[in-house]
């Protein structure tokens, strides 16, 4: 069989395995959950071992001597420790490099790139110049760097903050300003919202088309073969069930 | 007769829920089997990674990072050859890697079927460099030094005798990259790690449920273009001419949302009408 058919066939197959669950919990659902998982972790290992072990590691210090590399080896081989309960304090060693070495990297580029440049980004002008005899308001809500936005992006973050400001109890004029910062955050859950659900929309609709392609009969038609061997494997199923109740006590 | 609207009322707020996967189902289903074709408008963020592609002269190093799954394939697959096939047509020395082991197989297949598509040849006109080990430290280590981070290409070949990598010694040297994202690493760290470190023009590609958290990215410049889920996919495809998957799945995506806000109203209009029911109840008690 050419291997694009059987690809097809196992895709389908998997595919509608999982949707199955949308029925109820079964069987076949939990077989190809259990399928996804292992094939995963099987493929991440594998990939691991040829990539990191055999060509960063075994190839460059065994044909090129580069025994500088065996520094890294040995403080990954320190984590293997965790292993031998009287030997575990060595692999803190590891741990403490990887913590340190983790921070440092990430704190001063993170402040730079997520705090320095998004305050800069927020702390805009609300009114721009224009030329040398006056000042202009640009009321375009589309145009995210117009003044109108600016200034929508001056209340929300401000209402924000103080919502999150704990220390002053949220009253009188105080709890107007908090309730407008959960209005912004409100708004804000939305639209992330929207958007995941047009992402798993999106995922729904890439399995449809790949079902659809795969009722082709240049691919043996496995959508409706399978679909029809699921159906019946789930009737069947059903029927074992009400035959068989699960034990209750 | 009220009696009558709340249980209604009741029943459905209790609906099955399999009857409300069936309706999202023939929802998604019959647009795809039957397109109708709705307008897709274009919108900045998108153009912005479009625009400069276009602007790049021939032989310009364009780097794309594949990092994503096959979890998230439906959406960002048709980003990736979108932008491989525009990369390909403007003549760009097109290197390629991911940053997600489980993505690696997938990431090759998608640039080999689109450079055979577009009739270029391996190691001239673009490479596949695969993956190492390591996230943004990986980013970093190519900062300083891209043969270090990637020694060899995927199919083994010493990366230094790949003449589509000719002058360029790391990222400084690449003309323009773009992430394609599903997680971490993925755009904020090529962001955080390479472009605020080594000052390369970078663009963004993610799935949905990423692209609201990349907004402020892109509205402070940080990154030039943003192409969120198979709907900035879409746009992509009619940017370049060359209509695909995003295209098609357009209608199915239109009709799924509408579908969800007319299911969200009539739940409230029901929820609205149990509880008038039952003020009405407490008030006649």
């Amino acid at each position: 069989m050419d291997a694009t058919i059987f690809g097809a066939w196992v895709a389908t197959g998997l595919t509608l395995l999982i949707f199955s669950f949308l029925y109820k919990d079964n069987p076949l659902f939990k077989l190809a959950e259990h399928l996804y998982v292992g094939v995963s972790v099987g493929y991440t290992i594998v990939k691991a071992y040829d990539t990191v072990l055999v060509h960063l590691v075994v190839k460059p210090i065994v044909e090129q001597g580069e025994i500088s590399l065996l520094i890294p080896v040995g403080i990954g081989m320190l984590m293997l420790t965790r292993y031998v309960p009287k030997a575990a304090w060595m692999s803190r060693y590891a741990f403490a490099f990887i913590v340190g070495m983790g921070a440092g990297l990430a704190i001063p580029r993170t402040i730079s790139s997520f705090i320095l440049k998004q305050v800069e980004d927020t702390i805009r002008p609300l009114l721009s110049l224009a030329g040398s005899d006056g000042v202009t308001f640009s009321m375009n809500l589309l145009n995210p760097a117009s003044n109108l936005n600016a200034i929508i992006i001056l209340l929300g973050v401000s209402s924000v903050l103080f919502y999150f400001f704990f220390s002053i109890e949220h009253t009188g004029a105080g709890k107007a300003v908090a309730r407008t910062g959960i209005m912004f955050l409100m708004i804000s859950f939305g639209a992330a919202f929207g958007y995941t659900v047009m992402a798993r929309m999106s995922l729904l609709i890439g399995r449809l088309t790949d079902l659809i392609e795969y009722s082709d009969a240049s691919y043996g038609r496995p959508t409706i073969w399978l679909l029809m061997g699921i159906v019946g494997a789930l009737f069947l199923l059903s029927r074992k069930g009400q035959e068989h109740p699960p034990d209750s006590h | 007769m009220k009696g009558d609207t709340v249980t209604f009322s009741e029943r459905m707020l209790k609906i099955d829920r399999r009857i409300i996967f069936l309706v999202i189902g023939l929802c998604t289903l019959l647009p795809l089997l039957y397109p109708v074709g709705l307008p897709i408008k274009i919108s900045s963020e998108v153009r912005g990674v479009y625009d400069h592609i276009e602007s790049l002269p021939e032989q310009s190093v364009f780097l794309l990072s594949i990092d994503f799954d096959p979890a998230s394939k439906p959406e960002l697959y048709p980003q990736a050859i979108a932008l491989l096939r525009h990369a390909f047509r403007k003549n760009l020395r097109v290197i390629t890697m991911t940053l997600w082991v489980s993505g690696t197989g997938m990431a090759d297949q998608i640039v080999t079927q689109v450079a055979k598509e577009m009739g270029k040849e391996y190691g001239t006109d673009y490479a596949f460099l695969g993956w190492s080990p390591g996230g943004q430290a990986v980013i970093i280590n190519m900062g300083q030094d891209l043969y270090s981070a990637f020694p060899s290409d995927y199919g083994g070949r010493p990366t230094k005798e790949l003449p589509v990598l000719n002058g360029v010694r790391n990222l400084k040297d690449v003309g323009y990259m773009v992430d394609l994202g599903a997680g971490k690493p993925g755009v904020e760290e090529w962001y955080v790690f390479g472009k605020d470190k080594y000052k390369f023009e970078l663009g963004g590609g993610c799935t949905g449920v990423m692209a609201p958290g990349l907004y402020p990215l892109l509205r402070s410049g940080q990154i030039n273009g943003l192409i969120g889920g198979l709907r900035g996919a879409a746009e992509y495809e009619i940017l370049i001419d060359h209509k695909g998957q995003a295209v098609a799945g357009m209608d199915a995506q239109s009709a799924t949302h509408i579908a969800i806000i007319v299911l969200v109203i009539i739940c409230n209009v029901f929820y609205l009408s149990l509880r008038r029911a039952a003020r009405a109840q407490g008030q006649a008690g």
